[in-house]
C-alpha cells in the first residue's frame, strides 16, 4: 500500500511516467481526524461512524432527506398495535467474505451489540433505561427477523438508523475473534476494509461482490451505491493549509475546506467545490437561570440585535441561509411556519433593554476555534452587533473540552455553540429542551413544551407531528432559550478527475463516485 | 569599520518606535481596532486603510498599534519574571551545590521536561485565560531554561581564580555572588532574555495555530500572525505586517541588548 | 566521570517521581471530560456514565493515581481512552519519528550556527555580522507554522520537489521516506539556527575579550589558530548546554511541524491527547519527554568537560 502511494508522488518527480491505469482507480481522501476504531458503534465518533458505514449496514438507514427507509430489510411490517416489527431481508446480499446474509446473522449481531461486554454506544437506547425496549428479537425464517417492543415509539426505526449507533450495522461473526474480541468489521457494504495505520491513514476498497439496495440516484444511505473505485484511502490531515496544498497538487482528491478557501480553489482548473446544508445547527445558547439572562426581555433584545442575514453571511463565508428554527432546513417537516425566523430591529432591541432594566452588565460569550465549526468568527461578528445595540458583550475564547465541560455543567452565560446533526425534529429540540435539575446541560426548560416534545415521539401521523412542531418554533422564536442562526455547510473540494460526489451530512460517501484516469 | 556607535542607535530606533507605537495605541488609533466592517473583508491597503483590513474588515494598522501596547507588556513582563526567578534560583543552586543544588535541579528539570502547551493549559484553565494568566504561564514555563543556564555559567565560574580570591579576601557569599558571579552572567542572560522576548512574543502565536487560542480583548501581534494563516494566499499582508513587527522588534533588542551588555561588562570595561 | 553519571542517573528519579505526580494531578485540574468529549452533544446521563465506568473514570482520583503508578511501577503505562492502545508503544513507536527529525535538524544547525556564530564574533560590530544578526533574528521571528507553510507552498507546490501531505517511514521505505521528512527537518533547522548562532556568538565574545587570547594573539598565532584552539573549544560550552535544551524541548514541542507536515511524531500525539483529554496517554507522553530529555541533558553533562576545560566532571 506504501510503495503505490509513494509511487503516486515520487511519479512526476522522477520521470514524467504515463499515469498508471491501476492507480487512477485508487482515491485519496484527506481528513481532519483519524478513526477511534474499526468496531462500529463501539468506539466512535463522527469520523469512525463514517468510515465503518462505508463497510457495514443495517436493517434500515436514512434517505437523503432524513426519513428512515429499508436497506438490508427489503420491507418493514409493523403490526396494529405498534409494537411488533418484522423484517424481511433483501435476497442475494452476501458478507465481504462471501458468506450469503441471513436473519441468524441479524439476531447473532443483535446480541452481540446487546451484551454489556460489547460497549455498543447505544446500548442504552434499546434497553429500557431510556424508555424504549427490545424486549424479544427472533428469526422466524431464514429471511425474516421479528423485534417486539415494549411500547408505541414513532422513533424506533429512526434509532435504528441512527448513524452514531452505526445503524445496528449487521456482521458477520468472523468479524470476531475466537476469544470474542473484535478483529474488523465484515460487514455487507460496498466497501470492504483494508488497512489501518494508526495517525496516518485508514483505507478501504471495492467489494465486488455487493449488491446495492437500489437502482438509480443516490438517496442517503439507501439509494444506489455501488462500489466504483478500486481503492480509496483517508489521509489524516489536520492542518487546513496543508489540505489546500494536497488539493492544489493533486496528492489529495477529495477533502473538506474551510469555507474561506472556495474562492482560491474554484480557481483552480483541476478542482471543484460542492456545497450542501446538513442538519448540524449553529446557535448561540443562553443560560435562562443567569441572572441576568433570566429575563426574556434582555433575550430578546439580544435576539434583535442580530442581523442575521449579515452574521450568516459572515460566519459562513457566504455559503449559509440563515435558518432561525431548531428544524434543519432539509427536514421533511420544514415548513412555512419554521421559515418564520427572529426579527433585526436594533431600535426595538433597545427598547426592550430598557424595559428589561439593563445597565450595560457585561455579557461573556463562551466560543472556541476548532476549525470545523464558526463558532468563533460567529461569536465576534454577534459580539460587534450585540455592542452596536448597547449590549456590552464579551468573547472568552476556550479549548473544546472546557466549553463541552461548561456546556455540561450548565455553567455560562451565553455559548457560540453547534448541535450536531438530529434528523427526526423531536430529537432535535430534545437535544436542548429538559430539566436543568436533573442534566443542567439543558438549554430549554419549560415543562409545557417538555409535553408537546414527549408528544411527538409518541404519535406517527405526520401532520399530527407537524403541528407539534409548528408550535414548539413558535415558542423557541418568543422565549429566546438560544438562537439558532444557520445549518451547517459541508464544503467539500474535489479534484475534477473524480464524478459523481456528492456531499450529504458531512458523510464522505464514496460509492457511485467514478474516478476517469 | 567598526558600527558599534551605529548598531546601538539602531537598535535604539527600532525599540523607540516600538514603544512610542505601544504608548500611541493607549490613546490614538485611525481607526477603532476592534470595529467590523463585513463589506471590506480582507481589502488590501489603501488610503483609507493603510495597512489593509483583516478576514472581518478590521483595519490591520490600528491592531498593529494597539498590539504593540499588549505584546510589548506580556513579553516585558514575562521575561522580567522568568529572568528574576530563573537567576535567582541558578545563583543559588550553582553556587551552594549538594543537595540543595540537586532537590532544586530536580524540580527545575521536571518543569523543563514540561511541554509549554501543557503548561500554558493547566495554568491558564487555573488563573483565567487572560493577558495574566498568559504571562504566568510562559512566565513558569520559561524561568527553569535561565535558572539552568545561570547555574551552568555559575558552576563554571566558581573554579576560577578571581571567585577564589575574592573568597580568601574574606568577602561575604552574598557579596561575591553579586559582585563576582552576577556580572559574569550577564553576557549569556541578556542572548537568552532578548530570545525569550521574541518567544514569547511568538508563543501565543503557536498556542493560537494548535487551537489553544488565548486572545485578550485586544489584539497581539502574535494573534494577528496566527489568524492570518489561513489567508496566505489571498492576503499575504495580513501575515507580514505583524510579522516584520515581531522582526524589527526582536533585532531591535537584540542590537540594544548586545551595546548594553558590552556597557555592564565589567572586563570590557576594565579593558577600555 | 562514572560517578558524575551515576549522580546524575540517582536526579534523574525524583525529577521523574516529580513529573509523574504533576502531570496526574495537573491535567485533572484542567476542566473537561474524556468520556463527555467521546459523546459530544448526543450524550444522555446513561450513555456518559456507561463509558465513564468502563473508562474507570468514575472512581476517586486516589484510587486512579495509585491503580496508573502500580501499572507504572511494573512497565505498563495503561491504555488510551481514545483509541484503547497500549500506551507504551503508541509512545514508543511516534517517539522515533520526531526523535528522528529533531535530531538530524540540531545537528544541521549546529553545524552551521556555531561557526557562523563565532565568525560573527570574530568580525564583531562589521558589516556581516550585522548581517548574520540580523539573519539570525529574522529566523527567529517566523513562526515555525508560517515558515513551513511557506516551505510546503515553495517546494510541494510551485516546484513539485517534495510530496505535500501524507508520510511514509523511512523503515518502510528508505528513499521515499527521507523525501517526507526534507521539509519538517528543513523547518526545524532554520528556527533553531537563529537561536544556536546567537548563544555561539555570545560565548565566543565573552571568550575573546579575555586575557589568554590576547597572549595568544601575542605569541603570534594566527587568527584561524586562535579561533580554533582557544575561542571555539571554550565558547562551545555555554552553547552545548543550549544545544541539550533546544533537543530537551523540541522532543515535547515539535507538534506545529508535525500538524503542518501530517508527521505521526510524539508532540502531535501529545496535543491531540491534551485536547481530548486523553489523561493514559498524556501521563505517558509526559513521563516519556521527561525520561529522553533527562538522558539528553545527562550526555549533554558527561561532554560538557570535553567542551569546557573550565569545569571538570566531578
Amino acid at each position: 500500500m506504501n510503495r503505490l502511494h509513494v509511487a503516486a508522488c515520487l511519479l512526476p518527480m522522477l520521470a514524467n511516467a504515463a499515469p498508471n491505469a491501476a492507480l487512477a482507480q485508487s482515491v485519496t481522501v484527506a481528513v481532519a481526524a483519524d478513526v477511534r476504531s474499526i468496531n462500529p458503534g463501539v468506539n466512535r465518533d463522527d469520523n469512525t461512524d463514517d468510515f465503518a458505514l462505508q463497510m457495514v449496514e443495517g436493517l434500515v438507514g436514512y434517505s437523503e432527506n432524513g426519513t428512515v427507509s429499508p436497506l438490508l430489510a427489503e420491507k418493514v411490517d409493523v403490526s396494529s398495535d405498534g409494537k411488533t416489527y418484522s423484517f424481511v431481508l433483501r435476497q442475494g446480499v452476501k458478507f465481504h467474505n462471501g458468506a450469503d446474509l441471513t436473519s441468524a446473522d441479524v439476531v447473532w449481531s443483535w446480541n452481540r451489540y446487546m451484551d454489556p461486554k460489547t460497549d455498543w454506544r447505544c446500548l442504552s437506547e434499546f434497553d429500557g433505561r431510556s424508555g424504549l425496549k427490545v424486549e424479544v428479537v427472533e428469526a422466524t425464517d431464514p429471511r425474516t427477523v421479528v423485534m417486539r417492543i415494549n411500547r408505541v415509539n414513532a422513533l424506533f426505526l429512526d434509532t435504528l438508523a441512527r448513524t452514531d449507533c452505526a445503524m445496528a450495522a449487521v456482521v458477520h461473526k468472523d468479524s470476531v475473534k475466537a476469544d470474542g474480541s473484535w478483529e474488523k468489521p465484515i460487514g455487507t457494504g460496498p466497501y470492504k476494509f483494508t488497512e489501518w495505520k494508526r495517525g496516518e491513514y485508514f483505507s478501504m476498497t471495492a467489494f465486488d461482490a455487493y449488491k446495492s439496495p437500489k437502482e438509480g440516484a443516490v438517496d442517503g444511505y439507501v439509494g444506489s451505491k455501488r462500489p466504483q473505485l478500486k481503492e480509496v484511502k483517508f489521509l489524516i490531515v489536520k492542518d487546513p493549509a496543508t489540505v489546500k496544498a494536497g488539493l492544489l497538487s493533486g496528492a489529495i482528491d477529495l477533502a473538506e475546506i474551510l469555507p474561506s478557501d472556495v474562492e482560491e480553489i474554484r480557481k483552480n482548473p483541476k478542482l471543484g467545490v460542492v456545497t450542501a446544508a446538513t442538519a448540524t445547527r449553529h446557535v448561540f445558547l443562553m443560560q435562562t437561570r443567569d441572572p441576568l439572562l433570566n429575563n426574556v426581555k434582555l433575550r430578546q433584545a439580544i435576539a434583535a440585535s442580530l442581523d442575521m442575514p449579515e452574521l450568516v453571511a459572515a460566519a459562513s463565508n457566504n455559503l449559509g441561509t440563515p435558518n432561525n428554527s431548531p428544524i434543519y432546513s432539509r427536514s421533511a417537516y420544514y415548513g412555512p411556519v419554521q421559515k418564520q425566523g427572529l426579527r433585526y430591529d436594533v431600535t426595538l432591541a433597545k427598547k426592550l433593554l430598557q424595559e428589561a432594566g439593563y445597565k450595560g452588565e457585561k455579557i461573556s460569550i463562551l466560543a472556541n476555534k476548532r476549525p470545523t465549526v464558526p463558532s468563533f468568527s460567529a461569536a465576534v461578528v454577534a459580539q460587534a452587533m450585540m455592542q452596536a445595540a448597547g449590549i456590552n458583550a464579551e468573547i472568552e475564547v476556550l479549548d473544546w473540552a472546557t466549553q463541552l465541560d461548561r456546556y455540561n455543567k450548565g455553567n455560562y452565560q451565553m455559548q457560540s455553540f453547534s448541535f450536531s446533526a438530529r434528523f427526526d425534529p423531536a430529537l432535535g429540540f430534545e437535544q436542548f429542551a429538559g430539566p436543568k435539575d436533573k442534566q443542567p446541560r439543558k438549554v430549554w426548560d419549560n415543562p409545557e413544551a417538555q409535553a408537546l416534545i414527549d408528544k411527538s415521539m409518541a404519535v406517527a401521523d405526520k401532520a399530527e407531528r407537524q403541528a407539534l412542531f409548528d408550535e414548539l418554533h413558535k415558542r423557541v422564536i418568543l422565549e429566546v432559550p438560544l438562537i439558532n442562526y444557520y445549518n451547517g455547510v459541508d464544503v467539500i473540494a474535489h479534484s475534477k478527475r473524480l464524478k459523481g460526489f456528492q456531499p450529504w451530512q458531512s458523510k464522505l460517501r464514496m460509492w457511485e463516485v467514478t474516478v476517469t484516469p | 569599520m567598526r558600527l558599534r556607535p551605529l548598531n546601538a542607535l539602531l537598535g535604539g530606533t527600532l525599540i523607540g518606535i516600538v514603544l512610542l507605537a505601544a504608548g500611541l495605541g493607549a490613546v490614538w488609533t485611525p481607526h477603532d481596532p476592534l470595529r467590523l466592517s463585513l463589506r471590506a473583508k480582507l481589502a488590501a491597503p489603501s488610503a483609507a486603510h493603510w495597512l489593509g483590513t483583516d478576514e472581518f474588515g478590521r483595519d490591520v494598522l490600528s491592531r498593529l498599534i494597539v498590539g504593540a501596547t499588549t505584546s510589548v507588556w506580556i513579553s516585558l513582563l514575562t521575561v522580567a519574571f522568568a529572568v528574576l526567578f530563573g537567576t535567582l534560583i541558578g545563583i543559588f543552586s550553582g553556587y551552594v551545590r549538594g543537595w540543595a543544588d540537586r532537590v532544586i535541579m530536580s524540580f527545575n528539570d521536571a518543569l523543563l521536561a514540561f511541554p509549554g502547551i501543557l503548561l500554558a493549559l493547566g495554568l491558564l484553565a487555573v488563573v483565567g485565560a487572560n493577558k495574566y494568566g498568559i504571562i504566568l504561564a510562559l512566565g513558569i514555563a520559561y524561568t527553569p531554561s535561565v535558572a539552568r543556564i545561570v547555574r551552568g555559567t555559575v558552576l563554571s565560574l566558581r573554579e576560577n581564580e578571581f571567585i577564589a580570591a575574592s573568597r580568601v579576601m574574606g568577602n561575604s557569599e552574598a557579596y561575591t555572588m553579586a559582585r563576582h558571579v552576577l556580572p559574569n552572567c550577564l553576557a549569556p542572560l541578556t542572548v537568552l532574555a532578548t530570545s525569550m522576548f521574541g518567544y514569547v512574543l511568538l508563543a501565543e502565536s503557536s498556542l493560537s495555530f494548535l487551537g489553544l487560542g488565548v486572545p485578550p480583548p485586544a489584539p497581539t501581534w502574535g494573534n494577528m500572525l496566527a489568524a492570518s494563516r489561513p489567508y496566505l494566499g489571498q492576503a499575504t499582508w495580513l501575515g507580514i505586517f505583524p510579522g516584520l513587527c515581531i522582526a524589527l522588534t526582536l533585532l531591535g533588542i537584540n542590537l540594544l541588548g548586545d551595546a548594553v551588555r558590552d556597557q555592564l561588562d565589567p572586563r570590557m570595561r576594565g579593558a577600555r | 566521570m562514572l560517578r558524575f553519571a551515576l549522580n546524575r542517573v540517582t536526579m534523574a528519579v525524583p525529577t521523574l517521581l516529580i513529573v509523574a505526580v504533576t502531570v496526574f494531578v495537573l491535567i485533572r485540574l484542567v476542566p473537561g471530560d474524556p468520556a463527555a468529549l467521546m459523546l459530544g452533544d448526543l450524550a444522555t446521563p446513561a450513555s456518559l456514565a456507561d463509558l465513564r465506568t468502563k473508562l474507570g473514570l468514575d472512581r476517586s482520583l486516589a484510587v486512579q493515581f495509585g491503580i496508573w503508578f502500580g501499572n507504572l511501577l511494573k512497565g505498563d503505562l495503561g491504555l488510551s481512552i481514545g483509541t484503547q492502545e497500549p500506551v507504551l508503544s503508541l509512545v514508543l513507536s511516534r517517539f522515533w519519528t520526531s526523535a528522528l527529525v529533531v535530531l538530524v535538524a540540531v545537528l544541521l544547525a549546529s553545524l552551521v550556527a556555531v561557526p557562523a556564530g563565532i565568525i560573527a564574533a570574530w568580525k564583531q560590530d562589521t558589516v556581516l555580522d550585522l548581517a548574520l544578526v540580523a539573519v539570525a533574528t529574522l529566523l527567529l521571528s517566523i513562526p515555525t507554522f508560517w515558515l513551513g507553510l511557506l516551505l510546503l507552498l515553495l517546494f510541494g507546490l510551485e516546484l513539485s520537489w517534495l510530496p505535500v501531505v501524507g508520510y511514509v517511514s523511512i523503515s518502510d521505505s528508505p528513499l521515499a521516506g527521507v523525501l517526507y521528512l526534507v521539509m519538517p527537518v528543513l523547518t526545524l533547522f532554520l528556527h533553531e539556527i537563529g537561536v544556536l548562532m546567537r548563544m555561539a556568538r555570545a560565548s565566543t565574545l565573552e571568550v575573546l575579550r579575555l586575557d589568554y587570547i590576547t597572549h595568544a594573539r601575542a605569541k603570534g598565532l594566527s587568527e584561524a589558530a586562535v579561533l580554533w584552539r582557544h575561542a571555539f573549544k571554550n565558547a562551545f560550552g555555554p552553547t552545548w548546554t543550549l544545544i541539550g535544551l533546544v533537543l530537551g524541548n523540541l522532543l515535547g514541542g515539535i507538534a506545529v511541524v508535525e500538524t503542518v507536515f501530517t508527521i505521526p511524531g510524539l508532540g502531535r500525539l501529545l496535543v491531540d491527547a491534551i485536547f481530548a483529554r486523553d489523561y493514559p496517554v498524556i501521563q505517558g507522553c509526559m513521563l516519556f519527554v521527561a525520561f529522553s530529555y533527562v538522558v539528553v541533558n545527562l550526555v549533554i553533562d558527561l561532554f560538557y568537560p570535553v567542551f569546557d576545560p573550565r569545569v571538570t566532571a566531578t
